[in-house]
Parts: C-alpha cells; structure tokens; sequence
C-alpha cells in the first residue's frame, strides 16, 4: 500500500508545504478533493508545472491526461473553460489533479506544458481540437480525433450532436516537411511515404506520414481519428449505466477491463461496495481478459513479421476463453457484462471448474509459443534492438504499462494502488531493461503467466455462493421477481430505467491498471442521471503519440515491428 | 503481494552458433507443428475449427442474439408500449407507438415495434428493462440483410409463433428454468374484474370508459405521433 493510500491528509499537508514555500506561493492552491487538486491561473501554469515535475517534495514525473470541461450548462461561480490535467509521481506514488479555470470564454488560451511533460503535446491538440482552448508555445496544434473539414469544437456544450461535416481527399492537411523535397549535395533524394490508413500492418485504421531517406525513417507524423465516434461527446447524452456498452467498444479486445474501469469509477462516486463475490468474478475475468488481450498482441505481431503458426497457437486459448465469457454473459467480444454496483448476471454453475481447465489449458501453449519464437533467428532479427524507448523517454511520453515496464520502470496499478482483491495476491510484476520490441514481447509473456498465478489464486477464495450486486436498488435494478410482483420495487425500477442513476454532483478520476496501461476515467457529475463531461484517458494514446519519435532512425520494417508491440486498438486510440 | 522481476533475461541475450544456423531451430519448431498435426489427426473432434454453416458452435442460453417478443396464452403480445426498452437503448434502435388495446385487462399494447437491428448492439439492456417479461433474446444470430429497410424488424418478424419452437433456442431472458425466479403473472389468468370486456360492448352499455387522448403518452409520444399519424391514436 502506498503512502498515499494510507495518509492522504498528511501528503496533501507536506504538498501545501512545499507549495508555500515556492515562489509560487500566493498564486497557486493545493485542495483536498478526492485527490490533491493545484489550482492556478493560466498565466502560472508553466511555472507550476515545472515545480511539479522538478520540486523533490512533488516530482510527479509522469503526465498522464488533460481534459477540457466547458462549464456552460453547469451554474455557479466557475468560468467557462477549465482545463483539467492529472499527474503522477513515480517516486513517491502519488496521483495529484492540476485544475487551471480559464478566464477568457470568448477564446480560452493556456500557456503549452509541452516543453515540460513532451507527453502533453497530443492531449494538448486534443483539447485545442474538441474544445477549442488555444495553446501558445505548442510547436505542432492541428487538430487531432476530427478531421481537418471539421467546424467548430465537438465537446463544447454549445454544439449540437449529430452535424456533419464532409470529409475529402483534399482537405487531408499535408504538414510543410512532407510537401518539400530535399536535395542534398552527395545525397539522393528523400521521399514521403504514406502508410495507411488502410493498411493490411495498421490493424485498425492509422496513418503514418514518413520521410524517407533510402528506407530509413528520418521524419514521421501519425494522422489519427479515422475512426473516431464521439464516445466522450455521446456520454454526455445518455444515461451512465447506458455508457457500459460504449465502453466495452473502446478497446474491444479488452472489453471487460474498460467495462470494469468505467463502473468503478461511478460506484466510487456513488460511495457504493460491490460485494466480494461480485469483485472477484471481475477480477477473474478482467485477468483472462489481459491474457487474451497480449496473446492478441504478440500474434498479431508475429503475423506482420511473417510468423503465422504462433498466432494460431495463441488464439486457441482466446477461443476457449470467448466461450467462458458467452456462457457468463452471452456475448463473446463486447461483453456488456459489468453493471454499476455489480453484473448483469450471475456466472453459471460450473464457472469455476471451468476457470480452472481453461487455466491447465493455457501454459502449454505458451510453451508451444516459445519453442517456436525465442530463439528463432528471423524474429531475434527483427525485435531486438528495434524500438528502443529508454526510461527517460518512456517516463518523459508519459507511457505506462507493459510498454513503461519493458523500459524498466515498475509501475503497475495493480501493485501500486491495489484495488479490488490484488493486495492479496502473491504475483510479480515483470519488467525488462533493454526497451526494445523483444522486451515488450517478453514482458508480455511474462504477465499472461503472472496474470495466470492471479486468477489461481482469486479462483481459491471464490465464494461459493453470495451476491454479485449491490442491494442499493437506487442504483442497482432489483430482481426481476420483485419488479414482476412489487409495486416498490417497480417504482425502483422504473426510475432507474426512465431517469437513470443519480450520481452526486462532483468529480473524480478513477484508475486501473488497463491491458495496455493506466485505463482511467475522469467523470464529471451535475446530479443528473448522467455524465456531464467523462474523459477516458486510453492507455494507448501516448503510446501512438510517442510512436512517431520511436521508429526515427530505423527502417520501414522496423516500424511495422514497433507498431504491433506497442498494441495500438484504434477504437480506444479515436474513442 | 510480492516483488518485481526482471525478465529480459529469460531468454538468452545472444543467440549460440548453433541456434543462429536457422535450420536446426527450424526443425524444433516443426516438431512442435508436427505435435499438433499429429494429435489432431488422431482426434478430429478435439480440433478448435468448426466447419460452419454445416456444424454451429453451441452457445448457452445467455447467448444475445435477435430479439422474440412474448405472447400471452391467447396469442397477444405480452407488451403493454411501456417504453422502458425503449428509454434503455443505448443505441436508440427500438421504436414503439402504443395503441388502446380492445380488451380492457390489456390496456395498452404497441401498435408497432421495430428493432432497426443495424444499430443494435445487442447488448440486452432491453430484456433488463422489461417490466412485463415481454421481450427475450434468441440464440439466432444469423442475421443478414440486402437493404436497410430490410433490417428494421416489425412486429411480425419479432413475434414469438404461438405454438413454433424458437429457432436455435431462446437466449438471454430474465429468468431461467430451476434459478428460483418466478415469471410474471398472465394478464389473461389475472382475476376479472366486474365489466371488464371489449370496450365495444362497454361503449354499447353506455358504461363510463376513459378515453385517452391521441398522442398523450411518455416522452417521445409526440414525435411518435408525427411518426405514425394512424397509429398513434390506438384503435379506440
């Protein structure tokens, strides 16, 4: 357990400590919310974000996410714009929230942090994209999810759902490298190469902007939002329990772990315990998930560097599992099985003899997997010394997960702010040194066999029988016996139904350790029965932000390697 | 809780001579292939390919597949237009316009209800909302249109055939046969009360009916109204 964790009126005290102490002192205030919130004027914000980064008593070194809020709909004394940025602290493990309120509704502008945290670039493009906040001092703001024929800014109250705006070739915006061409003494000419967005090696739909040198990569610019579908924007107009679907269709080989990060995310909101019965089958779940998520990954990445067979090998357990997961919920991929305070339904009978044989199933064919992978010369090839990110860049991109921990850089939510039942499980969390794509691949195998010890072990203390769901029937639906034969539990169920659960005005950033990294969720409530403003923070944005730094230098093949370990799903990515 | 550990040197850093050949790695990896070969030659019925459309995967009775819409022991639909289904779509893909039902144990029932089942999720979200037990899902999921129109699934492709077994086998619903929940009660079994009959013969009678206005219903009756002009004023 962390400090944090344990003590927080003692840490925000020593925060307001060093605060006070600073030059900053006067200018800036640290709250007690449900995490330390900053807040600052726009004009301070560079200045408090390198206190932040560089004071010892702070030091949060890792940027996680920046969301807009427009207030509009929301009366009080806030102004209209705020931006809302959430930090981490490696050392001292710790999250803090940094609210900055921005005076101007007209043309709200905020000083860039992307000299400070290089990782705020793109959730920097994406506020000045969705919300229209102006970033002085940002080297590259271009819009980043709509495209470029897009009017207006989609996340402003203000904007009505459902306009159109039509996209064509033409309006693609062409960055001013790319147009011209270069001709050096002694040097051939280099050219611009455009990779995807339909490319059989993008898996999903993503675009790569290269410059060429030979086929080395000297210059490149991701193009994402290809399959952006409003899903912050479309939060806003449904209920929260209606969200969940929209959820599992962030990351939809993932679909549980989203499903679970957005629920407990409302039910810390709500104050609302989910029994432990309830808890464990999602841990269980939410850990075969992640087994089948990196079997995904490293398949598909042996696929584009031409090795089918393992790929095979690790879908078979995946096919195993989506059947598990149909019995339990009846759907295979996008499951719709989490519900605020609980599940849909309870798990059949047989769920843990089930579990059980699928976890004998698994680690045969991951020793079949690296038989025919680690040693093989053509793919020692192409992933060793290929994609190399250090610690410094992992921790400067704002990277967590399994790409944070094969640079060498333990950071898990699951052991740094254990949730649910992981405090008492006996597991590792495996990293590597090199930061290379062999790395990630070996990490990555290592934790379907760490995430294999946790579900042993969630499988020895399941209780036999017990709720799954909370009984607050303000939240969660009664049973259907009830509904059948109970006005009260009618009632109940039809407010629910009708108006949706109402969540307490306020805030509140909840993570957990997502397939990819920190999966969080940042809500915002007005006491409606739903969001008001919810931001995802998807694991695998920074990943694809980082993604144009990591291939420089390397060749075109190279970067097709890089990209399947860094595990880009585009539905998460776009939202 | 436990520790951290460092894998990047669980595989060898550097390859031997031997194993950078290729060839003899080559062969241990067709031995593995050849395993694999093998023992699914022995047991064809052990292999994880199904040959579909001749042989199906069985899926549970949780399976969401296409919706069936209930019917009481007289045929009628169990639905009474609620619009509770309709309120919990996340999609926004189920359309009701209620109707004054004839029989007045009945009230009201939907004088449509379609399922664009293109903008379906099937997520089941409808099935929880149901009050009245009115609406199952089915392990059909075999569901391929030649036009849009085609995907918008009225009451007469939704309908459960009184008498016909459900194709492939019902699917998500409320309850389950031995889980200790009990089904609603039937309208048509519920006790009758004294001039309870078709509103015909109540109107001949000259006995007091409250007569609904057009369009008066929860929330989107309006724009439902606009939709379905006939409709929208039941059949009274």
């Amino acid at each position: 357990m962390s400090a944090a964790v344990e003590a927080p009126a003692q840490e925000l005290e020593a925060l307001r400590e060093r605060l006070a102490a600073s030059p900053l002192a006067g200018r800036a205030r640290v709250e007690d919310r449900d995490l330390p919130t900053f807040e600052v004027g726009p004009a301070d914000w560079p200045a408090l974000a390198r206190f932040l980064r560089d004071d010892p008593g702070c030091r949060f070194d890792l940027f996680l996410d920046l969301a807009g809020v427009d207030n509009l709909k929301r009366p009080g004394s806030r102004t209209r714009f705020e931006a809302v940025a959430h930090l981490h602290s490696l050392s001292r493990n710790q999250h803090a929230r940094v609210r900055v309120s921005l005076p101007d509704a007209e043309k709200p502008s905020l000083p860039s942090v992307e000299e400070v945290w290089p990782a705020a670039n793109w959730y920097e493009r994406e506020a000045y994209d969705l919300f229209g906040i102006e970033f002085p001092g940002h080297p590259n703001l271009h819009r980043l999810l709509c495209h470029d024929a897009f009017v207006g800014h989609a996340l402003r109250k203000d904007y009505a759902p459902g306009q159109r705006w039509f996209y064509e070739e033409s309006d693609l915006r062409v960055p001013d490298w790319a147009r011209q061409t270069d001709e050096r003494a002694g040097h051939f000419e280099t050219q611009t190469l455009s990779i995807g967005p339909s490319h059989p090696a993008t898996h999903g739909i993503i675009h790569l902007l290269a410059r060429l040198d030979g086929e080395k990569i000297i210059r490149a610019e991701t193009i994402i939002g290809y399959l952006h579908r409003c899903f912050e924007k479309m939060a806003e107009t449904h209920h929260w329990s209606q969200v969940i679907p929209y959820a599992d269709r962030l990351n939809y080989v993932s679909a549980m772990v989203n499903g679970v990060g957005y629920v407990r995310t409302v039910e810390k909101m709500l104050d609302l315990e989910v029994p432990p019965r309830g808890q464990l089958v999602r841990t269980i779940l939410s850990e075969f998930t992640r087994i089948v998520d990196h079997a995904v990954c490293i398949g598909a990445n042996l696929v584009d560097i031409g090795a089918l067979t393992a790929f095979v090998y690790l879908y078979q357990p995946r096919e195993n599992f989506y059947s598990l997961m149909e019995a339990c919920c009846g759907a295979r991929l996008t499951v719709s099985y989490v519900r605020v305070g609980g599940l849909a339904i309870d798990v059949p009978e047989d769920f843990v003899p089930r579990c059980r044989g699928l976890l004998d199933s698994i680690p045969t064919f991951l020793d079949d997997v690296q038989k025919l992978v680690n040693n093989n010369r053509i793919v020692r090839d192409r992933l060793q010394g290929t994609g190399v990110v250090t610690k410094e860049q992992a921790v400067a991109w704002g990277l967590t997960g399994p790409m944070l921990r094969a640079s060498g850089v333990p950071y898990d939510v699951r052991r740094a702010r254990p949730y649910d039942f992981y405090d008492r499980f006996d597991w590792d969390v495996p990293i590597a040194t090199d930061g290379d794509n062999f790395s990630r691949y070996l990490v990555r195998m290592e934790e379907i066999r760490q995430s294999l010890k946790i579900i042993r072990q969630a499988l020895d203390i399941f209780p036999e029988n017990g709720p799954v769901n909370s009984d607050d029937w303000r939240v969660v639906l009664p049973p259907k016996d009830a509904v059948y034969h109970d006005m009260e539990s009618l009632i109940y169920h039809f407010k629910l139904v009708m108006e949706g659960i109402r969540v307490p005005a306020g805030e509140r950033y909840e993570w957990i350790e997502g397939v990819n990294g920190e999966l969080g969720f940042y809500a915002v409530s007005d006491g409606r029965g739903g969001p008001y403003r919810l931001k995802v923070r998807p694991p695998c944005f920074p990943n694809m932000a980082a993604f144009e730094k990591i291939v420089l230098g390397g060749t075109v093949s190279d970067m097709i390697a890089t990209l399947g370990t860094l595990n880009v799903i585009a539905g998460e990515l776009d939202r | 809780m436990s520790g951290i550990i460092d894998v990047s040197r669980s595989a060898p850093e550097r390859l031997t001579l031997f194993q950078r050949l290729y060839l003899p790695e080559i062969l241990r990896g067709m031995a593995v292939t050849l395993r694999h070969l093998l023992r699914n030659l022995s047991n064809p019925r052990g292999m994880p390919t199904i040959l579909y459309p001749e042989r199906k995967r069985d899926y549970s009775g949780r399976f969401r597949g296409k919706h069936i819409l209930k019917t009481r022991e007289d045929g009628s639909l169990k639905c009474v237009a609620c619009y509770m289904c309709q309120q919990a779509c996340p999609a926004e893909c189920i359309t009701i316009v209620a109707g004054e039902h004839p029989k007045v144990a009945y009230e009201k029932y939907p004088v449509v209800f379609d399922i664009d089942m293109l903008r379906c999720v099937f997520c089941g979200f409808c099935v929880d909302a149901c009050p009245k037990d009115a609406i199952w899902m089915t392990r059909d999921y075999e569901l391929a249109f030649f036009s849009r129109e085609e995907a918008v699934f009225g009451i007469d492709k939704l309908i459960e055939r009184p008498g016909l077994p459900v194709k492939d086998g019902y699917g998500y619903r409320p309850y389950y046969p031995g889980d200790g929940t009990n089904p609603p009660r039937d309208a048509s079994a519920a006790p009758v009360v004294p001039g309870d009959g078709d509103r015909d013969v109540l109107r001949e009678k000259g006995l007091p009916l409250i007569e609904r206005s057009a369009g008066a219903g929860p929330l989107n009756a309006a724009s439902q109204a606009e939709k379905s002009p006939a409709a929208a004023g039941g059949l009274s």
